[in-house]
């Protein structure tokens, strides 16, 4: 088992690679009464074309299709799993995001049975036609659920603007109609491809014994079979640097227009340290410009076309990426004009200080300290950071190093009009009388 | 779980010191009487104090000098406990430890003292341009509900059960009320909250005790007020003459709210049986509600119970095709029938043990939780422990959950739906 002690922020991390390939991480903290546990596989609502494992040719699968499985890992030959857990206080759930599967619990008791739990129902399946048949109704009503939130349709929205062919622009549960193509052989198959030992990582954080919890985890995974593992080989079709489509407006029944423009990134194919500092650059950029300390916000504030819902981010994974910045605003053509206005003027002059950098940079380093009070967002960051091949405990060290220089450069990749797109959900029209 | 300082009569500071987190929560909360209007108003104040004040008078600059002292949060925070409203200051700032030679925790005290003690008054009248536009934040922030449906559907149940009550009287007032403020009563309300609301402060992190309550002595000196006993909000009964309201919106999914009385409320000798038969019914995804509704006849993605114990209100809420409507309120009935006539197992009720052990004790896990956990449960007994309460669910018997069950009374039915399903009924 290896060890590393981060001194900075007084925390070590044990981690070991296993012989099936699973990647164990470890993180004790001091004064949890919870341990929290993330099982999480490299396998999300994008991976929809690749190789079947044993296979020559690659296939198409259904949308939605991993969430899908996410839910039908859950019920067994002897009942449901959440049984189980809550027998042993457990309370367990899992997510399915555009990249990665994750299952989870967190307990403050019996922490060894509830991982053997966790271990068993993950890497042992079991699909029938029946119970597949059975859980597209609840998953009907979840697709349901989410179309009745504007937010949610706007984040979407602006995403399906963004992308012609990349499968991000699908919503992760899929739709009503896709899931009903989905059998129970095509859960298996991309269970057996994608569930691999080494295709995924356990993260354990908490109130653990780190010794006992590894020879745990090590004893029981050397106990199951699994083939050898082998690449998996996944294809995505080549996007183009424009986005899709540069607008669209779309009515619901909301109290007042909601706004999101969005910026798709060129920078699509990075990982590793190189993928780190950019995402921090631009991150920092937008702080910067579009921030809740920037003339450009003091400006929309004040002249009420923005409200509290206002948020500005940039996120990516490998393969996309893209900037939002969006609000509920009764103006929201102006609104992003505004926007378009700030990104020309700050490409044309970039006026900020060392000053300034200084400050957004510690506020980040503060935002990161906060977070590590979080054992969920530790276990969930740490696994996003080293699918992408980076690690999460870098943040601080590489914010420190960040140059005025990169962050600029980051800026520049906004202002490619190609690259942007706006979707806007607007009220009904009111009838007079 | 904190220890106590009474700064003046009716001030008191909590400090639980540990090391368990890398930054510093402080919390204030003053505590006045719930009305539509105190609501109403003390959330615009809240808005103003947040954006401004007398050393920073544009937000930008109140921001830039939070992002310096590592992006410390300050936050002030509208929000209702029972019968009351509460203005909260909150801020959380990283223990000096993690940083070189720094001195953050000093700042955020003085910075605290300044967003309490100089607000940006000008002739004695918070500023106009700024009053308007917070009055205009606030409207919106109520408007906003309107979007989310399950947020809109419950707060027209609440509407429908217990109109004018507490219960659904909302913690940022109504647009009209809203619109009603002027600056003298938000000055006024600001008097009240340094002199005469009852005032509680938290302060978790790595601390010394000592030191935290000379730091409050100096940078705060407040003044003697009453204290209003918190206590059971009464229920009127029987004030509506509907049993069921189905409204329509254009929306795909039914949203299926169910309101229960019981003579239960959170001060009652049996409310942690209480706990334990909502629990059994609907809190957990072992629950009769989530097993039979959800996962037997997959009707729903959510269907859940939960226990609101200030006003002795049970709700269920479902997410279900809306044409399901009667099959499912069919369904939540015999959920519940089947508690009340002892259908109710030991492993169900080891689960459910389990699950409310589980959920107290991983709540202390964070700052927020502990201070918001105390401040309630402090009013029953501030030597409270989570280890005691724990305690109080060991011994409860099926019989006393099937009694319990016998007391949870089906008040009202709101159904919130697409025009589709109100063709087909």
């Amino acid at each position: 088992m290896n060890e590393t002690y981060f001194k900075q922020l007084e925390e070590t991390l044990y981690h070991e690679q296993l012989a099936n390939g699973l990647k164990v991480y470890i993180l004790p903290k001091k004064g949890f009464s919870k341990t929290f546990v993330t099982f999480t596989t490299k396998y999300g609502s994008i991976d929809s074309k690749f190789i079947p494992l044993g296979k020559d040719e690659a296939v198409t699968v259904p949308d939605g299709i991993a969430h899908f499985l996410e839910h039908k890992m859950f019920e067994k030959e002897d009942g449901d799993v959440f049984q189980k857990f809550s027998e042993k206080g457990a309370s367990a759930n899992a997510f399915t995001s555009f990249t990665r599967t994750a299952y989870l619990f967190s307990s403050t008791n019996h922490v060894l049975e509830n991982t053997k739990t966790l271990l068993d129902f993950v890497q042992q399946p079991y699909f029938t036609e029946q119970t597949v048949e059975k859980e597209k109704g609840i998953i009907a009503q979840e697709i349901t659920m989410y179309d009745d939130q504007p937010d949610w349709r706007l984040y979407f929205g602006t995403i399906e603007n963004m992308y012609k062919e990349h499968p991000v622009k699908i919503d992760i549960a899929g739709t009503v109609e896709s899931i009903n193509k989905i059998t129970a052989e095509h859960l298996y198959e991309c269970y057996n491809t994608f569930y691999h030992p080494s295709n995924m990582v356990l993260f354990v954080v908490g109130a653990v014994n780190p010794q006992e919890m590894m020879a745990f985890i090590k004893e029981d995974q050397a106990s199951k079979t699994f083939e050898e593992p082998q690449e998996i080989k996944r294809f995505f079709p080549t996007e183009q640097q424009a986005v899709h489509i540069s607008e669209r407006v779309l009515q619901m029944d909301v109290q007042k227009p909601k706004v999101i423009f969005g910026v798709k990134s060129p920078n699509a194919t990075i990982s590793g340290n190189e993928m780190l500092q950019f995402e921090l650059a631009m991150q920092v950029a937008i702080e910067l410009v579009f921030g809740r300390t920037s003339a450009f916000y003091q400006d929309v504030y004040e002249t009420g076309l923005i409200d509290e819902s206002y948020s500005a981010d940039f996120s990516m994974e490998q393969g996309y990426g893209f900037t939002m910045i969006g609000s509920d605003s009764s103006n929201p053509e102006k609104l992003v004009e505004s926007i378009k206005g700030a990104i020309l003027n700050h490409s044309k002059e970039w006026s900020f200080t060392e000053e300034d950098l200084k400050r957004v940079t510690r506020k980040k380093i503060g935002f990161f300290l906060r977070a590590l009070n979080s054992i969920e967002y530790i276990a969930n960051q740490f696994t996003r950071y080293s699918f992408n091949e980076m690690n999460l405990f870098d943040v601080v060290p590489a914010l420190e190093k960040l140059s005025m220089d990169q962050v600029k450069e980051a800026f520049e990749t906004l202002k490619n009009e190609e690259a942007h797109t706006s979707f806007t959900i607007i009220p009904p029209e009111k009838n007079n009388g | 779980m904190f220890q106590q300082f009474t700064l003046a009569h009716g001030v008191k500071l909590f400090v639980r010191p540990t090391e368990q987190f890398k930054t510093i929560n402080i919390s204030f909360k003053w505590k006045e009487e719930l009305t539509e209007q105190s609501a109403a108003i003390r959330s615009v104040l809240a808005n103003i104090l947040q954006y401004s004040n007398e050393e920073y008078p544009t937000n930008s600059a109140f921001r830039k000098k939070l992002d310096d002292l590592y992006g410390s949060v300050l936050y002030v925070d509208s929000s209702k406990k029972g019968n009351k409203h509460i203005l909260s200051l909150n801020a959380e700032t990283v223990n000096d430890a993690f940083l070189s030679n720094e001195k953050v925790v000093d700042e955020i005290f003085s910075i605290l003292q300044t967003v309490i003690f100089k607000p940006l008054l000008q002739e004695g009248q918070f500023v106009e341009s700024i009053v308007k536009r917070e009055k205009e934040q606030v409207i919106e922030r109520i408007q906003s509900m309107y979007d989310d449906k399950t947020r809109y559907a419950q707060q027209r149940l609440l509407e429908n059960i217990r109109p004018n009550h507490p219960a659904s009287i909302s913690a940022n007032g109504t647009v009209p009320t809203v619109q009603a403020i002027t600056n003298d009563q938000l000055v006024k309300m600001y008097k009240q909250l340094l002199h005469e609301d009852e005032l509680s402060i938290y302060v978790v992190g790595d601390v010394d005790v000592n030191e935290m309550k000379q730091k409050f002595e100096k940078h705060f000196q407040f003044t003697d007020r009453q204290i209003i006993p918190t206590s059971e909000v009464s229920v009127p009964l029987a004030a509506n003459d509907k049993e069921f309201l189905h409204e329509i919106q254009d929306m795909k999914q039914g949203k299926l709210h169910i309101a229960y009385r019981t003579p239960v409320t959170f001060f009652s000798e049996e409310f942690p049986v209480m706990q334990m038969t909502n629990g059994i019914l609907g809190g957990f995804a072992h629950s009769k509600l989530f097993m039979n509704v959800r996962e037997k006849e997959s009707m729903a993605y959510y269907a859940s119970s939960s226990f609101a114990s200030l006003y002795g209100l049970i709700f269920v809420l479902a997410g279900i095709d809306a044409n399901l409507k009667d099959k499912a309120v069919k369904l939540i009935d015999e959920q519940l029938k089947a508690m009340q006539d002892g259908e109710i197992t030991d492993l169900e009720i080891n689960q459910t043990k389990s699950m409310l052990t589980n959920q107290l004790k991983e709540a202390m896990d964070s700052a927020r939780a502990q201070i918001e956990i105390y401040d309630q449960y402090k009013e029953l007994n501030e030597d409270f422990t989570v280890e005691d309460w724990i305690g109080k669910w060991s011994d409860i018997s099926k019989e006393q959950i099937g009694q319990m069950a016998s007391k949870i009374e089906k008040e009202f039915v709101y159904f919130l739906s697409g025009k589709e399903s109100e063709e087909n009924e």
